[in-house]
């Protein structure tokens, strides 16, 4: 009997597939699933390729970091966990030559370098790499082939480093513990290690790190050691995880968490789908029971129906995204070296059975119907069914489910959906006053206007759906492309009118002090400056950050870095308090802090919790007693955690400052003498700034288009799934008009109408939506201030009228296809 | 001022894909293509105040006769002409000046009983659409019913409210297709007696096509098509005895026509 009805199915099956509900379903299924299996293949070739970069480019089989040097003691103990232990030294600092300069990490090791791996050098930029066992001898400086290109250097040149001069002797190729830079782009040059304690770089703004090669037991115990005796260290293993990953998953999870819009957008189009969908199956089983069928069969016929439609698409999605996923590896290429593409089989397996499981949900309402349905139900069409509700509250779930699983921050979720949910209501409100104040206005006038708007007023609740549907379909798509362009703008312009042009993020009090005096000297404003520590979160509420919370969030893996603590006796004019109390002004109190808003929704914090920090080797337990945010008008210099200014009187750690200074053109080539002066003030000037923005952009661009484009085939998908479901009534309504002796002509005017008001209402709707979301999201996520174009709105406007007019208008043209002999016919 | 509808020779004619050979008997193809005619050389000529019942068996071609009639459909020989005023015309012409109705009534459902006959004159951007519908609503007797949604009323209800909106913009004729096939005998005889009243009242001219040899009997002209033919029966010579058997024999009775 199974296979019967399976034949049967298949029959059916056949015999709707080119009907339009169907295609529909079929297309909106397929572009979801091509989206989720493509994000997933890709995030998991990243994963997997970031696993394989940790085997390979560590450099050693364990590696311990830290700002200040190891005691003798703790070296003991880390030589007894090991066999050996290299050490090396890296600074941010900046190169000078002939009048240019360039930012560049240096790194100092000795003759034991490197542990594990090959170091690449070579004598010329024409001859072959080598490996090189110990690094560059004393006097001598090695740097990678773009810094040679940046100061216009060759190989003989001498470069100063404070009062120390260099000869740059070779090319630097490669070195095997890049790993903990991950994709940093930051230009690359080695000395010995005996030159940097010469140069006498302030000993804080080292980094120092311990390669180290261990047994798998000896790492264990190395991590046992580090979390009790250097908790504020970090080390990473071969067995452990890549530094990146988790901001591999984050960006996956944004990706995931953008995917809830494309499935809000999948769910708007089912949801009208399936009330065609279920009209049909339902009258079929009707009629199949009447005939003596059981209600399984007809409930068997529309799942084997279901799943043939389904199974059908699989092979098509498989291919669509191996290939998509395919070209993204390509992409990836730039940014990850020798990444390679391979397909998972069995996770795509997974992502599709997943998807077909929500698929299955956004659905089930129609089994239900089915499973309630009755022949009297052939008597009473018209009933009011429970399952359009149901539909409705499936999609809620299935996004709910998205939304939660791809969230790692809680905010952006809340304001996404949040978002949407006002454009909701704000849609719903603007299509019922203007359908009833334009009733009521054009009462007493006559034309095809009037009668339009008394139309549309008159089917107010179905004329919403479809209002809604396209609308938010716009708003999602609109919000997205508005996204990418103003968040460009709004940036270039904010950095425009940034309060200087030189950004200087780490100076340290002595530098600070040359910066002021250099800038009297040069008659350079010097706009602001902040003083702050850096401290490393270690344990909330007396739990680690690990034990505390596992979901990654932006806040978390700040958090997991060493953070800039500023102090501050009252609020900074760019700040506002939004939760508990500032400390009064000569507070005693000082172990109370202000957590910026943001942190403390990402990690769900709340006044009154405890954060312990570890400050310069010391360990400090601070109370959260305020929050606030960032309020723009005052400078941008602003920071995550702020203490009173009594704190740093009890701790002893280097401070250090921010700030920023307004160069013109023709002080530009002062700062060259700053930095051969003070190598290691960390400055960048605003063009540096706007170039590495400009990249981050461009890639943004890319991400961006490729998701509108998948908003775009869905936007269409919806207007035509409306069009569809409302389809047979049009078809009625047009008929009806024309049996009152009017002709085609006269429907497609009004059908012109009617899609123009329905046009506004959802232009109007968008771009309101669009912008309250961009004012909540751009401020909290951005910190900006959002300022849309007026120009750019209207033409958007005028660009959605004409865009869903037409589509409209031409989706509709089977609904003119009607005539007075149609409603004869129909007996 | 009288106006008129007439058809001069007409012949209707479709062709039909064969399945069946032995169902397709008259000019088959060698591609199972068949030319179906319904009737040929046809004369009719319909005028305004008068009333007209076509009756006849199924797939005579009364419908696609009342299709000719309104201008819907092009005959495939002979033509249709609207005299108005001594001034003839092609039957397209007559579009804004007739009105139908159906056997399934076809009423929006989302509009009220008022607003489904206020309709027409609203697309005609008639200011006292709503004044006139209400007129039509209490001639056909559901002025308590204004606010009813069809899904709200009766079947004879909602042929009443059908009946006021094709008469409401005062069309010069009345086209209707099995106006009572939908009904109970009560029901029936009760719309027929109104569509009938109505009509005249407003000097319409009224075609309907019916198996109902009860409702063709009211009407004061009743022609039977029948194997391509088209008779004019005589009144007297139609009872209506065999109705409930729905029985296609063209039998007349005088034309009552109920006060509107």
């Amino acid at each position: 009997m199974l296979r019967h009805h399976m034949q049967l199915a298949w029959h059916y099956f056949k015999q709707e597939y080119r009907q339009p509900h169907q295609k529909l379903l079929r297309w909106v299924q397929a572009t979801l699933m091509v989206f989720i299996v493509t994000l997933t293949l890709s995030s998991s070739t990243i994963q997997h390729y970031l696993q394989g970069n940790l085997q390979n480019l560590l450099g050693a089989d364990a590696v311990l970091t830290q700002k200040d040097k190891l005691t003798g003691k703790q070296l003991t103990s880390l030589v007894n966990f090991s066999d050996i232990v290299v050490n090396t030294l890296q600074i941010n600092t900046t190169l000078t030559f002939n009048g240019k300069w360039q930012r560049a990490k240096l790194k100092a090791v000795g003759s034991d370098y490197p542990l594990q791996g090959q170091l690449l050098t070579s004598t010329s930029f024409k001859n072959a790499a080598t490996a090189t066992n110990g690094g560059p001898t004393i006097g001598n400086i090695w740097l990678d082939s773009r810094l040679f290109a940046s100061l216009t250097i060759t190989i003989g040149d001498t470069i100063n480093l404070g009062d120390h001069a260099f000869m740059v002797s070779r090319v630097l190729i490669h070195e095997p513990d890049r790993l903990m830079e991950g994709h940093n782009v930051s230009m690359r040059a080695i000395v010995n290690i005996i030159d940097m304690e010469k140069l006498a770089f302030p000993t804080d703004l080292i980094q120092h790190r311990y390669l180290v090669s261990a047994s798998k037991s000896q790492v264990q115990q190395l991590i046992d050691w580090q979390q009790a005796q250097l908790p504020a260290a970090q080390i990473h293993h071969k067995q452990g995880v890549h530094p990146l990953a988790l901001f591999w998953q984050r960006t996956e999870n944004f990706l995931g968490l953008a995917s809830i819009i494309l499935f809000f957008m999948a769910a708007i189009a089912i949801e009208q789908i399936a009330q065609v969908h279920l009209k049909k199956e339902q009258y079929f089983s009707a009629v199949c029971m009447s005939l003596g069928a059981s209600k399984a069969t007809g409930l068997q016929l529309s799942l084997f129906k279901w799943f043939i439609n389904i199974l059908v698409l699989i092979p098509i999605v498989a291919i669509l995204s191996g290939a998509f996923h395919w070209l993204i590896v390509g992409w990836l290429a730039n940014t990850f070296a020798e990444i390679t593409w391979q397909l998972d089989v069995w996770l795509m397996a997974k992502t599709i059975a997943t998807s077909v499981l929500l698929f299955a949900v956004f659905h089930s309402p129609v089994w239900l119907t089915l499973y309630q349905t009755s022949v009297a139900k052939l008597f009473h069409q018209n009933q009011k069914s429970l399952s359009l509700g149901l539909i409705k509250l499936c999609a809620l779930a299935v996004l709910a489910w998205v939304a939660l699983t791809y969230s790692d921050n809680g905010l952006l979720t809340l304001m996404l959906v949040g978002s949407i949910f006002i454009t909701i209501l704000l849609m719903a409100a603007i299509s019922w006053t203007v359908l009833t104040v334009g009733e009521k206005a054009t009462q007493q006038f006559s034309g095809l206007i009037p009668f339009t708007l008394f139309m549309m007023k008159q089917r107010l609740l179905s004329k919403s759906t479809q209002i809604l549907g396209i609308g938010l379909s716009t708003f999602l798509l609109l919000f997205t492309l508005m996204l990418l362009k103003d968040l460009g703008d709004t940036m270039v312009s904010y950095q425009r009118t940034h309060d200087g042009n030189v950004m200087v993020s780490q100076a340290s009090q002595s530098q600070m002090n040359a910066i002021q005096e250099w800038s009297k000297e040069h008659n350079i404003s010097l706009r602001q400056s902040k003083p702050y520590l850096y401290a490393k979160v270690v344990k909330i509420n007396n739990q680690t950050l690990s034990e505390f919370t596992t979901k990654p969030s932006d806040s978390l893996a700040t958090l997991s870095n060493a953070i800039r603590l500023h102090w501050s006796e009252s609020i900074p004019n760019n700040n506002r308090v939004v939760q508990g109390q500032w400390w009064q002004k000569n507070t005693k109190n000082w172990q109370q802090i202000s957590l910026e808003e943001e942190v403390m929704i990402d990690l769900d914090l709340t006044l009154g919790d405890k954060l312990t920090f570890i400050i310069h080797q010391q360990s400090f337990t601070f109370t959260i007693t305020a929050s606030h945010v960032y309020k723009p008008g005052a400078g941008s210099i602003t920071f995550w955690v702020q203490m009173p200014q009594a704190a740093i009187e009890h701790i002893n750690a280097p401070q250090y400052n921010m700030a920023s200074l307004e160069l013109n053109d023709e002080q530009w080539p002062l700062l060259s003498q700053l930095w051969q002066d003070h190598p290691t003030i960390r400055m960048a000037s605003l063009q540096e700034l706007t170039k590495q923005f400009d990249k981050i952009l461009a890639m943004i661009t890319q991400v961006i288009s490729g998701f509108s484009v998948m908003i775009i085939l869905l936007a269409i998908i919806v207007i035509l799934s409306s069009i569809n479901a409302f389809e047979s009534k049009e078809k009625k309504k047009n008929s009806v008009i024309m049996s009152f002796g009017f002709l085609k002509n006269t429907c497609l005017q009004l059908n012109i109408i009617e899609w123009l008001i329905t046009a506004l209402i959802i232009a109007t709707g968008a771009i309101a939506g669009t912008y309250i979301t961009g004012m909540l999201i751009y401020q909290s996520q951005f910190s900006m201030s959002y300022q849309p174009n007026l120009v750019v709105l209207l033409i958007t406007l005028a660009i959605i009228l004409g865009t869903v007019t037409l589509l409209g208008v031409y989706a509709s043209r089977h609904s003119l296809k009607s005539s007075v002999k149609q409603l004869m016919a129909d007996v | 001022m009288s106006c008129s509808i007439e058809l001069k020779n007409v012949s209707q004619s479709f062709q039909s894909n064969c399945s069946d050979s032995n169902s397709c008997e008259s000019n088959t193809s060698k591609n199972n293509v068949s030319t179906i005619t319904l009737f040929e050389n046809l004369n009719l000529s319909i005028s305004q105040g008068q009333s007209y019942a076509i009756t006849g068996p199924s797939g005579a071609g009364k419908s696609s006769l009342l299709m000719l009639l309104s201008g819907l459909e092009k005959p495939s020989s002979g033509q249709g002409c609207f005299n108005n005023d001594n001034h003839t015309s092609a039957l397209d012409n007559l579009r804004s000046e007739i009105g139908f109705i159906f056997q399934q009534f076809h009423l929006l459902p989302e509009l009220t009983a008022l607003h489904n006959i206020a309709l027409p004159l609203k697309l005609r951007g008639d200011k006292q659409a709503i004044k006139k519908a209400k007129h039509w609503l209490a001639k056909v007797g559901l002025s308590k019913r204004a606010n009813h949604k069809p899904s709200q009323l009766s079947g004879g209800e909602q042929q009443r409210v059908a009946i006021a909106r094709a008469l409401v913009f005062s069309p010069k004729f009345i086209f209707a297709d099995e106006p009572t096939g939908n009904l109970d005998q009560h029901n029936a005889n009760e719309i027929a007696d109104i569509l009938f009243a109505c009509c005249q009242e407003n000097n319409a001219g009224l075609v309907i096509v019916t198996h109902s040899n009860v409702l063709a009997s009211k009407a004061q002209n009743i022609y039977s098509l029948a194997n391509g033919e088209l008779t004019k029966t005589n009144a007297s010579l139609i009872t209506p005895i065999f109705e409930e058997q729905q029985v296609e024999k063209v039998v007349i009775n005088t034309a009552q026509v109920a006060p509107c």
